[in-house]
């Protein structure tokens, strides 16, 4: 019984439900909703072809050509994506980015998770909620900045602290092997909180007979844990996971605020890299080269994603 | 409900009214070619240098009633993406601060005017500057693409509490001499001011290196291939020259004997613990560590000086001494030049020239000289400058000594910037770094050279 | 039992009273250590933004001799003087400001009308065509729906330059519609998260609207916003966020006074000095300012939305 409630609680996607009703309105479907539908999709079509669609594709062909901003590109064909191929600088990009993404991704998840479960398990408190969702309503120039200077390896309190358990100052930014998990780290905190209320919405679907029958059994709450709260929170986990990882693949700010890319390119992270080839060495053909595989990947982790987790949310099947 | 859609639409429209009356840019008024009138956009990036400007634009405008120049200023961090989307778009400023770093681009890829044609009509003198300056921006092409407008030399900034209780006086620091074997009286004085946590300091017994309280000299990066406030006073009194000719030199010497050895000294600084590792020195810049009394001195530009000076604290008494002597026998210091550029796409191209002729005109600069900010171009502006300095209580001699010595050095310059950089940065940083051996930078230097033979 | 209310249903859910109940019934170590985690996560979330708050409320000259103090170093109202533009010059430049104004007032009207017109026509705009996904059966609206998908992963910086020289060729740079513009119309987060709650909407309500005779448009405004307050004003909120946090874009576009936004002040204001340290008492205080409207939106809407944010109609 408690599957059967749970399994409609949490079709996020409303699979059921459309299914259902689905084969009553296609009788009426068809080409009179094809023109309501087109009304109402028009301005949002409008915004996508305009500002996304055509952007891209311009990107796109802009990655076969050599082109510097100030003249008119010229076609050079693959040439880009040859020099691409050999660029140990663009593989150091990969490689960093993707230290980043797991760090980043894999703390957050962990911690968000915890966090969420413990919102839901012991208070319902709103002001909990508001405060752990503070970091992020902080801009991130700030929030960068801030970091860069509570973790100076010099000045900043954190080494303050660890002083105090006789630990050795750590150039949080300044050594190579510990910048990319710092700044993954920094960025754990601005979202910690965010993912959390995510999570907890799903956790609130869960209804809490499944509980109740659950600690009357006598189970723990560790085996609740992964037994009943993690296996119903797929679908939601799922989409966090997605819009947190293609995220996390597009770290921008906090490296162009604190690290630039050093120290010796250990946070040259793709991103990083592709505004460094555009617009300091007018390498736009480049750049987009770059971009073009920034965006195969992206396209290639959300695929991967969607089949390894069997989301059931999109109608897409 | 309906009140939720009323609410929407409303919102939809107010900040569509407010556009109405708000926005809209204020670029250009006035005819654009024609007679020199009009709106000239000025930018720079020195925020304390920014009221000099503004007495200048708003003596500029009495003179010229018909041209108003409007001056932004935009961070460094910023300024130069904002300039090439400016370009890009079409929309950049008439007239902006330019660098020799980055004018190479700008010209050859014609985004900013020639001035010879201009200069030679209203018969502009360019031999008024400091000697030297006025060539720095004569581009490859033998175009001139900017008249100067300041200059700037390194000394070494240093905190005056901590060398009196070292018992080194201000004559000793103004006449110190390095060389690459053993340091000199400079290396002598870094170590009797590097104190560790146990009190000891760098030239007694016991001193723990790896537990330094204060630093003899601060490392503030790597420097990449300039180094100009980094190590290129000691390469350059060590008589180095950086490139086969200067400007539009075509080899670089990275490979040179003499630039490794300072290099390789200028490391050991840090071995020895009298200069913090690079990673331990990323972070807040020199001049904070300065005044936080980790460091007793830093190597920096004049440009900062106006800072540093106003940092004064109970436990910071800012002061400058001149870069040491080298073994060439005299000291050295690059001299950086600035220049202010036409951006070839400007629409009030006789009023944005009428602005860069004062600009770069005696008026202008003992304005700006009086204001006390930076060294003008122009030598009686710059002696104006040095007594505004000494009037707020910085005494600026050991960044006029150069000038006055002859010991300054024009900074090199080269096509292929950007490129440069991109190859040279890491390979200091490695050095440094304590990751790769003096050695590596001949492998870096041939790297840069291929630029120049195959692109 | 019928599901369509469930969205709307800002009562307390039984669910709470339950497990409240379940609460206090228990004191154990594991609430304990429950408990102290939580502790633990709340503490590391405000102790840097109480750094901010000492930062801000420190004399820029003096935090350089204690950077490490965690009482405000020779406290002083001068920070915030500074940024809301009550501070003359030569007080600014004593304290260690670098005596330009923050034009505070004018770049947070700047923020609000850009924020709010970009959350107004976003969360609009992506509605209709979450509804259009998710109600409407229409020839290729799985595609296009992949299609709108994999927006999302196109790199910002892909978009950005040829966005900006669209906006120069139609003449809207420094103004605002060039800032809202390329956010106005939908982002495919916002048409995924709104597609999603809308798919979880009852049928029989809406069928039997139409049996009445209602078409699509009266069913959309009559019953599907109603019904989706809470999604809609979650998402209002954070587009809210996100567009006022937004600052590649508008620095690239709106660089004018009349137009600058508070973000793009920010930075322009912690690069005053080209070498050496930004204003950092003036800057924390700023950023602490920046923020206030969106702890205050947040105070107004955050109950509705933190209390009744559900996934999809239950039970």
């Amino acid at each position: 019984m408690a599957h059967t409630a749970t399994d409609r609680a949490l079709h996020v996607g409303g699979k059921t439900a459309t299914g259902k009703a689905g084969r009553r309105r296609s009788v009426r479907g068809g080409w009179h909703e094809t023109g309501v539908a087109g009304l109402f999709l028009l301005p949002a079509l409008l915004g996508f072809v305009v500002f996304f669609l055509y952007p891209t594709l311009r990107g796109i062909y802009l990655s076969f050509t050599e082109y510097d901003l100030l003249t008119s590109p010229h076609w050079i064909g693959t040439k880009n994506f040859v020099k691409l191929w050999h660029d140990p600088l663009f593989w150091n990009a990969l490689r960093v980015t993707f230290e980043y993404v797991v760090i980043n991704i894999g703390v957050q998840t962990v911690l968000a998770l915890g966090l969420a479960v413990l919102i839901h398990r012991i208070t319902k408190s709103t002001m909990v909620r508001g405060v752990i969702l503070l970091p992020y309503l902080i801009a991130n120039v700030i929030v960068a900045l801030l970091w860069y200077w509570m973790a100076d390896v010099n000045l900043g309190v954190l080494n303050q602290m660890l002083g105090w358990v006789g630990v050795h100052p750590i150039a949080f930014f300044g050594d190579s092997h510990w910048a990319i998990p710092t700044i993954a780290l920094v960025n754990v905190w601005k979202f910690m909180g965010y993912t959390a209320l995510l999570i907890f919405a799903g956790l609130q679907t869960i209804p809490a007979t499944v509980y109740e029958a659950a600690v009357m059994d006598g189970a723990s709450e560790w085996k609740i844990f992964w037994r009943i709260t993690v296996p119903l929170l797929r679908p939601v986990l799922t989409l966090v996971l997605m819009i947190t990882i293609i995220g996390s693949w597009q770290i921008f700010d906090t490296v162009a605020i604190t690290t630039k890319g050093g120290p010796i390119n250990s946070t040259r992270v793709l991103q990083y890299y592709i505004y460094d080839q555009a617009f300091s060495r007018y390498n736009f053909g480049y750049a987009s080269a770059i971009s073009v595989v920034l965006f195969l990947i992206l396209a290639g982790v959300a695929f991967a994603q969607m089949k390894l987790l069997r989301a059931d949310e999109s109608d897409l099947a | 409900m309906r009140r939720k859609s009323a609410l929407l639409a409303a919102l939809m429209t107010v900040p569509l009214a407010l556009t109405a009356c708000g926005g809209g840019s204020s670029n250009s008024s006035g005819a654009a070619g024609g007679a020199a009138s009009g709106q000239v956009s000025y930018w720079l990036w020195d925020a304390n240098q920014a009221p000099a400007y503004q007495q200048c634009a708003t003596d500029f405008h009495a003179k010229n009633p018909a041209i108003t120049v409007k001056i932004t200023q935009k961070g460094w961090d910023d300024y130069w993406s904002a300039i090439t989307t400016g370009m890009v778009s079409g929309t950049a400023p008439d007239v902006f601060t330019d660098h020799l770093s980055k004018y190479t681009d700008f010209f050859t890829k014609h985004q900013i005017l020639p001035l010879d044609d201009l200069i030679k009509k209203d018969k502009v003198d360019t031999s008024i500057y400091q000697p030297g300056l006025a060539d720095l921006w004569v581009g490859s092409d033998g175009h001139r693409y900017g008249l100067p407008k300041d200059w700037d030399t390194v000394a070494i900034f240093y905190n005056k509490k901590l060398t009196d209780t070292a018992g080194l006086t201000a004559d000793q620091l103004n006449t110190m001499a390095w060389n690459p074997s053993d340091g000199g009286t400079y290396e002598k004085a870094l170590a009797h001011l590097t104190v560790d946590k146990n009190g000891k300091r760098g030239d007694e017994p016991g001193f723990d290196k790896n537990n330094v309280k204060t630093y003899g000299l601060w490392l503030d990066g790597s420097g990449s291939g300039f180094g100009q406030t980094q190590w290129s006073m000691y390469a350059l009194s060590d008589g180095w020259t950086a490139t086969n000719k200067n400007p539009w030199g075509s080899h670089y010497n990275y490979d040179s004997p003499k630039f490794q050895e300072t290099i390789k000294w200028w490391k050991s600084l840090i071995d020895k613990g009298y200069m913090p590792s690079l990673k331990n020195s990323t972070g807040l810049d020199g001049l904070t560590q300065l005044a936080a009394g980790k460091a007793a001195m830093v190597t920096n530009g004049d440009w900062n000086t106006g800072a540093t000076f106003a940092n004064k604290s109970a436990t910071f008494v800012p002061a400058v001494a001149p870069t040491p002597v080298g073994p060439s026998g005299k000291r050295a210091s690059l001299f950086n030049g600035l220049a202010d550029s036409i951006y070839a796409g400007t629409k009030h191209k006789e009023a944005a020239w009428e602005w860069v002729k004062y600009l770069a005109s005696p008026a202008c600069q003992s304005v700006v000289g009086d204001k006390g900010v930076v060294f003008p171009a122009v030598p009686a502006a710059s002696d104006a400058a040095a007594k505004a300095f000494a009037a707020k209580g910085a005494d600026v001699t050991a960044f006029t000594v150069q000038v006055k010595d002859k010991t300054t050095v024009l900074p090199w310059i080269t096509a292929h910037a950007a490129d440069i950089d991109a190859i040279m940065k890491p390979a200091l940083d490695a050095v440094m770094g304590g990751q790769a051996d003096v050695s590596s930078l001949t492998k870096a230097n041939n790297e840069v050279n291929a630029l120049f033979s195959g692109g | 039992m019928t599901t369509q209310v469930s969205i709307a249903d800002v009562a307390a859910p039984p669910a709470p009273e339950s497990s409240a109940a379940h609460e206090r019934r228990q004191f154990s170590w594991g609430r304990l250590l429950a408990w102290t985690t939580l502790s633990l996560f709340l503490l590391i979330t405000l102790f840097p933004l109480y750094w901010m708050l000492r930062t801000a409320l420190s004399n820029n000259r003096a935090l350089f001799s204690d950077p490490t103090s965690w009482l405000p170093v020779h406290p002083t109202l001068g920070g915030f003087k500074r940024v809301l533009g009550i501070s003359s010059v030569e007080q600014a430049q004593a304290e260690g400001g670098s005596g330009a104004s923050l034009h505070f007032w004018l770049y947070l009207r700047n923020s609000m009308i850009v924020s709010t017109a970009i959350t107004a026509g976003q969360v609009f705009f992506s509605a209709m065509a979450a509804y259009a996904f998710a109600r409407l059966r229409w020839p290729g609206r799985n595609a296009v729906f992949f299609l709108f998908l994999t927006a999302l992963m196109v790199p910002p910086i892909f978009t950005m330059l040829p966005n900006f020289v669209l906006m120069k060729n139609l003449g809207l740079l420094n103004t605002f519609p060039g800032i809202v513009l390329p956010f106005f119309f939908m982002t495919p987060f916002a048409v995924f998260f709104l597609r999603q709650f809308f798919l979880g909407i009852s049928r029989e309500l809406e069928e039997a609207a139409i049996l009445d005779g209602a078409g699509h448009i009266r069913i959309f405004f009559k019953i599907i916003l109603p019904l989706s307050s809470a999604p809609i004003t979650t998402l209002g909120l954070l587009t809210f966020i996100n567009a006022w946090n937004e600052y590649f874009w508008p620095l690239l576009v709106a660089q004018n006074d009349n137009v600058r936004v508070l973000t793009v002040a920010l930075g322009v204001f912690k690069s005053q000095t080209p070498q050496g340290s930004p204003d950092w008492a003036g800057l924390m205080a700023a950023a602490l300012v920046a923020a206030i409207p969106i702890i205050v939106l947040f105070l107004a809407f955050g109950r509705k939305i933190v209390d009744s944010i559900q996934f999809s109609g239950i039970k």
